[in-house]
């Protein structure tokens, strides 16, 4: 590109919503952490489903609830190495941050009430917690994949409230799957194609 | 009448800069040529002339031991690229 060619006014406008257009292409997400944090609670879920099933003696397989815990680690690596990677930061970057961490510290301080007290539906709470950040960044990002997983966690809140025991596991790991698995898959897809149209 | 459209923001590579960074928050060197697939000695030669001009801030960091150059627009960018979109409006409305 040169800085001097003579342009016509039309070709301004074009360079204009061109350039904008690549900035905003630029917004890509490499989908790592969505698809890990899906695979995380779908495969905790499934676990502790399978032990109310067959094997309620089992006390200590509940332990794999800790997994959502030492997701953090990975987490904070995946999240260091990506602030790295980026060579742009959006407008939105600082908000989305925010969201994220709000949602980080509500489910903290969910599962310390639920550690406290009795929670009559902590499954319902969780998947309206899910679905807040969710649908929040998908609807701020015109993401549409975001914004039905979100909805689907708040129905599937009000699914499990009117389902037996521990069916209502099915509804985390469904609501997990569409609010962040599945968005991660078509965020990867789209981040592994704009990484070799770059090459 | 058409108003002349600002010399500084009427040049391709100039202008293509202040749109990238009109939809960034801030931006690396590295992006800023990535983007506009200019050499890397024009490129500086031109973000010099905007931050001249005041419509952009360049700050240079360390980063992992290598140094970086970051832009940023400024609010007198901003109005600038306001001001030079809404010319190319009206002198676009002129020639209908």
């Amino acid at each position: 590109m040169s800085a001097e060619k003579e342009f016509t006014t039309q070709e301004s406008l074009q360079l204009i919503s061109r350039m904008i257009s690549k900035a905003k292409d630029d917004y890509i997400e490499t989908g790592v952490t969505a698809l890990m944090w899906g695979a995380i609670i779908t495969f905790c879920s499934l676990v502790a489903l399978f032990k109310y099933l067959f094997f309620p003696a089992w006390e200590w397989v509940d332990a794999v609830w800790w997994l959502t815990f030492l997701g953090v680690i990975p987490q904070i690596v995946i999240a260091q190495r990506e602030k790295k990677l980026r060579k742009h930061r959006g407008h939105d970057d600082y908000l989305r941050g925010g969201v994220w961490i709000s949602f980080g510290i509500a489910i903290i301080l969910m599962n310390y009430f639920l550690l406290r007290y009795n929670f009559p539906q902590p499954i319902s709470v969780y998947l309206i917690l899910y679905g807040i950040p969710t649908f929040a960044i998908g609807f701020g990002r015109r993401f549409r994949a975001m914004i039905i997983g979100g909805v689907a966690c708040w129905v599937f809140a009000i699914l499990s409230s009117i389902t037996p025991g521990p069916w209502q596991l099915l509804y985390l790991a469904g609501g997990s799957q569409l609010a962040w698995f599945i968005p991660g898959l078509i965020l990867r897809k789209r981040y592994l194609k704009a990484k070799q149209n770059n090459v | 009448m058409f108003k002349d459209l600002n010399p500084i923001l009427h040049s391709q590579l100039r202008l293509a800069l202040v749109s990238i960074l009109i939809s960034v928050k801030e931006a690396e060197f590295t992006f800023l040529k990535e983007k506009t697939s200019a050499t890397a000695g024009n490129l500086s030669v031109q973000i010099n002339k905007l931050k001249e001009a005041g419509y952009i801030d360049v700050s240079k960091q360390f980063k992992d031991n290598y140094p970086q150059t970051i832009c940023k627009i400024t609010p007198q960018g901003v109005l600038a690229f306001e001001q030079y979109v809404k010319d190319l409006q009206s002198y676009l409305d002129i020639k209908k």
